[in-house]
């Protein structure tokens, strides 16, 4: 086999388990909320946080929820980042910026196209300019707005993963969470607690990247995008450096080869705190490659290696992006009981890295369309009419095709990007077509380059990522039954975490290790929720 | 059943140390914080006995900073009845001093059972629990890891070197309780609800400065790296002559 398509190894959604009719056997405790929302991360808290505030300036009192698969806030969240933070003053009109949990402002950047030992610095591009933004750890940012939430009032429910959406009919009526306890075959252990169903008027799914319901929902009511969801994967090592560094870094070229589109982030949170990380679309076309090993391969650059010397890695974790930008949106992120926030909606701009401003804005209009909903019944497409006329999907609209123009490569790519850049998103008219990105074909090709990989290994990754999850949980992880070796080979490269293993005897799959990135669920074998507290304990990720 | 439950908010077992400039003291940045483990045991066993009496009340003791109410909210999510939060900047190095508050604190009730963990795992003191005996003047058991308790009269056992003893004690007693005794469990989500709504008393205290003070702290000494001898079966007797001559475990 010298190439193969990964979508035809790739299971379907299991649609009929992910969505049930609410009332449905199995449940242990059931709970009625006003508002239930799914997943604490800077979407789903917005929310939360502003639905209160609305109550609460009304004098009235709105029973909402929000449900995190971590066992504790933040614990699953990860980026960069370098955050924008007009959302922030927007939910926090009484606060300074001095008062949001940012480490520091970014004062000095700069851009490199990296050979294998050298480095050229390029012209900031415009899109990527950071001026007047944080540096700032989005697990600090979510423990901040976690504990903003439940001082109004807002209960959060840490532990507790989101299983099955449930509905009546075509309406959304709350969610049912997944089993604790139970053992490698499923079943229950003395310990064991069944699954909850927590229903209310209003669903919102923020369950960030590749969201699980979210995609079982818009897959099940025919929501369309003009074209399919593309996704990217980043790794990201926080370090304790001998060297202080005093500007953002973005780099371009090596590691990556050139038909594979992304780049590096070097964001030092301290002088001496360094977040590092490197960033691949998973439209990649080697299905040897690896980003894991590529972020190893990329500390070896002396831009690095003078920075790391003598100092620690002392977190590692990894996640996927949505990259598809205005054009794989859903045509609409509403519906009856239901709302769509967030990652888990794709609101992310890919030309200036920017993802967790977009995601706040987007939960604070979905709290304003929730409770006129729930006030006067208006029907929630206002969420929709708010986001589209504001600035998150302008600017998603101004870089539409930029993302888009790379799948040609990294020379052409960048050239139309610049166009784009100089017309303001005008050129070059219509629209790039994408496809999925299981659907990219891969090159087999027999060396496998993943052996000699320097750096810390993917065990020892996943050590740092603080997983300690139960070596006896059943497996969550839905694979095609018939795997051929390619495949399964390409799946082990994929996984950053080293879930997955090629042996002669099939493909073996290692699921306690999954910190919860979800390209798996992108290319390979679907992801499904775990117990609570399951997967990556994130501290400064 | 009246049982009070003395807790105390620790850093996770999984944390990664660093000593904080001072060299005497942690450094918390990035640090998560949980119920000492041993504490869960004793929550678990308090809220076990209220069940199998059907009456009582379990209340949750802690001392420590304002965020201390966190952990017991998480002692009023597993089904405590009510909290109250000693107060303090900092706990005190000195157990005496925190037995001394907690044991004040508790005067002003009366209770049947008072649970303590075995130990804290941030100090491995063991002392807070057995001070507090001493200055409520009551019986106390230490290291419990099985209970029995008829009317007015306990036996516990406790796990020593080789065996187990038996101890018989009457009630009121202070336990300080193993792990063994019980397998605690996870607050549900109702209970978590409910715990939002449960009283928790926030009572500001003044540690005395006591007479013993932390010096400094120091990391265990770094492990030195393995060593790979060889492969198969030729490297054993080199492994062996290593094992006699340079680690001496021969």
């Amino acid at each position: 086999m010298d190439s193969f398509v990964p979508a035809q190894y790739q299971p379907r959604l299991p649609l009929d388990q992910l969505i049930i009719e609410a009332g449905s056997d199995g449940a242990g405790d059931t709970m009625e909320l006003d508002v239930v929302i799914v997943g604490a991360g800077p979407a789903g808290l917005s929310c939360a946080i502003e639905l209160a505030k609305l109550a609460r300036a009304d004098g009235s009192e709105l029973n909402v929820g929000v449900l995190e698969k971590a066992e504790a806030l933040g614990e699953h969240s990860l980026s960069g980042a370098v955050v924008n933070p007009r959302a922030m003053r927007e939910l926090f009109p009484d606060l300074q910026d001095s008062d949001f949990p940012f480490r520091r402002p970014v004062d000095k950047e700069a851009v490199y196209l990296l050979t294998r030992s050298g480095k050229l610095r390029l012209p900031t591009p415009p899109t990527m300019h950071n001026r007047r933004y944080y540096i700032a750890s989005l697990c600090e940012i979510v423990r901040w707005l976690g504990a903003k939430a439940e001082a109004l009032g807002v209960t959060i429910f840490t532990g507790f993963p989101a299983a099955q959406l449930l509905v009546r009919g075509p309406a959304v009526a709350g969610v049912r969470t997944a089993a604790a306890g139970l053992d490698r075959d499923g079943k229950p252990t003395p310990g064991a607690s069944a699954p909850n169903d927590l229903t209310a008027k209003v669903t919102a799914l923020a369950g960030g990247t590749r969201g699980l319901l979210a995609q079982a929902w818009c897959e099940r009511q025919h929501v369309p995008s003009e074209n399919p969801q593309i996704f990217a994967l980043g790794v990201k090592e926080l370090w304790e450096t001998k060297q202080p560094l005093d500007r953002v870094i973005h780099t371009l070229g090596w590691p990556l080869p050139r038909d594979a589109f992304g780049g590096s982030f070097i964001y030092p949170l301290e002088p001496n705190l360094v977040a590092l990380g490197l960033v691949v679309g998973l439209d990649y076309r080697d299905a040897n490659l690896d980003v894991h090993g590529l972020l190893q391969r990329f500390k070896q650059h002396p831009l690095l290696r003078s920075l790391l010397a003598g100092g620690e890695m002392v977190e590692w974790g990894a996640k996927t992006i949505p990259e598809g930008g205005f054009y794989a949106l859903p045509e609409r992120r509403s519906g009856e009981g239901i709302v769509i926030l967030g990652d888990a909606a794709g609101f992310v701009d890919v030309p200036s890295l920017k993802g967790i401003h977009y995601a706040m804005q987007s939960g604070i209009y979905a709290a304003r369309a929730i409770y006129q909903h729930l006030n006067t019944g208006a029907a929630l497409a206002e969420y929709d009419r708010l986001v589209n006329a504001s600035y998150v999907v302008s600017d998603l609209y101004r870089t539409r095709n930029m993302r888009l123009a790379f799948r040609d490569g990294f020379y052409l790519g960048g050239f139309q990007a610049a166009l784009m850049t100089l017309t303001g998103g005008r050129f070059p008219g219509g629209k790039y077509r994408m496809h999925a990105d299981a659907e990219v074909p891969r090159r087999s090709s027999p060396n496998s380059a993943g052996a000699t990989t320097p750096g810390i290994s993917k065990v020892d990754a996943v050590f740092k990522s603080g997983n300690a999850t139960r070596d006896t949980v059943p497996s969550h992880l839905i694979a095609g039954s018939d795997v051929p070796l390619e495949v399964a080979r390409f799946y082990a490269h994929m996984c950053p975490a080293g879930v997955y293993e090629a042996t002669e005897s099939g493909l073996r799959i290692n699921a306690p290790n999954c910190v919860d990135c979800k390209a798996t669920d992108v290319l390979g074998p679907r992801w499904t929720p775990r117990e609570g507290g399951s997967g990556p304990r994130y501290k400064r990720m | 059943m009246k049982i009070a439950c003395c807790i105390k908010r620790v850093p996770d077992s999984e944390t990664r140390v660093k000593i904080a400039a001072d060299g005497k003291s942690l450094d918390e940045a990035g640090v998560k914080f949980v119920m000492n483990p041993y504490d869960e045991f004793a929550v678990e066993e308090a809220l076990r006995r209220k069940e199998k009496a059907g009456t009582g009340e379990v209340v949750v003791i802690c001392l420590g900073p304002a965020a201390g109410q966190e952990t017991i909210r998480t002692a009023l999510a597993m089904g405590a009845d009510r909290g109250v939060l000693l107060q303090t900047e900092k706990t005190p190095a000195d157990s005496f001093e925190t037995a001394r508050l907690i044991a004040a604190e508790l005067k002003s009730g009366t209770w049947d059972l008072i649970l303590f963990g075995r130990m804290a795992i941030d100090d491995y003191n063991h002392q807070v629990g057995v001070i507090v005996a001493e200055l409520l003047g009551l019986p106390c058991v230490s290291a419990v890891s099985h209970l029995d308790i008829e009317g007015l009269k306990g036996i516990a056992e406790r796990e020593i070197e080789g065996g187990i003893e038996v101890v018989e004690f009457p009630l009121p007693a202070v336990l300080t309780v193993d792990k063994g005794l019980n397998e605690p469990r996870y607050p549900a989500l109702k209970g978590i609800m409910a715990a939002k709504k449960k009283p928790l008393e926030v009572k500001a205290v003044r540690p005395g400065a006591g007479t013993i003070e932390i010096a400094a702290l120091t990391p265990p000494p770094e492990r030195k790296e393995g060593k790979i001898v060889g492969e198969g079966a030729g490297a054993v007797a080199e492994l062996v002559r290593l094992l006699r001559e340079e680690a001496k475990v021969l």
